[in-house]
């Protein structure tokens, strides 16, 4: 059959008009009631006018953040209280990290040895350059050139992750958890966004810029991160309290930073890894 | 002290719901959630494929859209901005998606047109015109898919579409009309023959 082409435009819209949708479900309400649960808005105060939806990137990266897009808007603070962690952004994410807000507190196991947090094989710095696919990144900034320990990991994720622990010293206080100062991850992301989980059981939750590219910066009280594979199963029995947090992307690499640090030294250390 | 509900013969405007919302009032936003609630499933569903995933970004992307109000330029139009919000999380979900569920359409059966009551022949050829036309449909490749529902089955404006799209508005027109093109190259096939679908990859891309 072929049509001119009104007609096709009109047998289009006929169609529509008879299309067999599935009935709505009542948004409303499910709607009303997470916000009932949540913080009001932000004022529209400061609001600065976004320059577009997404910062400029490849395409595919800007797919990848697509779905960013929208919490990127959102109020930059979003104080995460029990009472309201399930209600807000349930799905904040970077590539390769997913992260919840509420949720099951996990079981948690503090390391055997000191500088050993179960990541991956102890190697050097050079070792973990040969094992991994991607160029390692390593701070520039004075004090942590040098790591006291290098983790790899060549197999998980995809790609391989190399971890940095850094001892705790004058300046840099041990967790509260562990023994360590910092501890810095960084991995080659796919877009399967399950390889670490961060569940967040209170504090802030704050989105960042680093080197101009995004970030979360967590704070405040006490979280839960847990490594996990694409199935779901936590990996190295890994379930740990964490600090103050910082997860951004750099190029095609997803890093994480967690440490008793500030904000401020966090962004400095983040942005000089190179 | 704001009446949300729409006074009988007076409904609140857009704009006044959306003023009271970004002022905190979480009664207006769920009137404008009311209103929108069935055009951005239906945008989500034609996006992301099913209608698990639809619900579950719709319902996302108005929590988020509630969020996002401080943002929201006085005086725009609602609609667009939301469904744009909406379709982010809807081809999130497709994308991170287990499976690639191909948008589902089915003809309704028996649901009987505006018009005086055609003869049961004529229904029936009607009917079966529809079913030929939407399986041309469902042979053009995603994106041409999407900018046909948004289209004639969602009656989207140009600003919705390339809000729901993803695409710039400029591209809007010429995106559609090639999907038709593409339409009608589709119809011409033998229908059910060895034909491959036409342009899955060709129409994926965009621009």
């Amino acid at each position: 059959m072929s049509l001119p082409e009104l007609e096709l435009e009109d047998a289009l819209r006929d169609l529509g008009a008879h299309l067999d949708l599935p009935a709505t479900p009542d948004l409303a309400a499910a709607v009303a009631t997470r916000l009932r649960e949540a913080p009001a808005p932000a004022p529209p105060a400061r609001a600065p006018r976004p320059r577009g939806w997404l910062p400029r990137l490849p395409g595919w990266r800007r797919l990848a953040l697509a779905g960013m897009a929208a919490v990127l808007l959102a109020a930059a603070v979003l104080v995460v209280s029990p009472g309201t962690r399930e209600a807000v952004a349930r799905r904040l994410g970077l590539r390769g990290i997913d992260i919840r807000i509420g949720g099951e507190r996990p079981t948690t196991t503090r390391p055997a040895e000191r500088l050993d947090l179960g990541v991956g094989d102890r190697v050097t710095l050079e070792e973990a350059r040969r094992r991994v696919a991607f160029p390692v990144l390593v701070p520039a900034a004075a004090g942590f050139q040098q790591p006291d320990a290098v983790f790899v990991n060549p197999g998980r994720p995809q790609g391989g992750r190399v971890d940095f622990v850094y001892r705790a010293r004058p300046g840099l206080p041990a967790s509260q958890f562990t023994d360590v100062g910092l501890l810095i991850t960084q991995f080659q992301a796919t877009l399967t966004p399950d390889f670490i989980k961060k569940v967040v059981a209170g504090g802030l939750v704050e989105e960042v810029q680093v080197a101009g590219q995004p970030g979360y910066w967590f704070s405040g009280e006490p979280h839960f991160f847990s490594y996990q594979d694409t199935r779901g199963s936590l990996l190295d029995e890994q379930t740990r309290l964490a600090g103050n947090t910082l997860v951004w992307q750099a190029g095609a690499l997803t890093l994480r930073l967690e440490g008793q640090v500030s904000r401020q030294e966090a962004l400095r250390i983040a942005e000089s890894m190179r | 002290m704001c009446e949300t509900q729409s006074v009988e013969g007076r409904p609140l405007d857009d704009q006044e719901l959306v003023e009271q919302a970004r002022g905190g009032d979480a009664r207006a936003y769920e009137a404008l959630v009311r209103q929108y609630q069935d055009i951005a499933f239906r945008t989500a569903y034609v996006i992301a494929g099913s209608a698990a995933d639809a619900e579950d970004a719709a319902q996302e992307g108005f929590v988020k859209a509630w969020y996002a109000l401080s943002r929201f330029r006085a005086g725009a139009a609602f609609r667009p901005w939301l469904l744009t919000i909406v379709a982010n999380e809807a081809r999130n979900r497709r994308r991170s998606g287990r499976r690639q569920d191909d948008l589902a359409l089915r003809v309704a059966e028996d649901r009987p047109s505006g018009d005086a009551a055609p003869s049961p022949e004529a229904a029936a050829l009607a009917a079966e015109q529809r079913r030929l036309l939407l399986a041309a449909v469902g042979r053009l490749g995603e994106a041409d898919r999407q900018v046909i529902a948004c289209r004639y089955f969602l009656d989207l404006s140009e600003a919705e579409m390339a809000g729901a799209l993803g695409c710039r508005p400029g591209t809007v027109k010429s995106r559609l009309s090639r999907a038709l093109g593409r339409l009608r190259a589709a119809m011409a096939e033998p229908a059910g023959g060895a034909a491959a679908p036409l342009s899955r990859l060709q129409g994926g891309g965009g621009e």
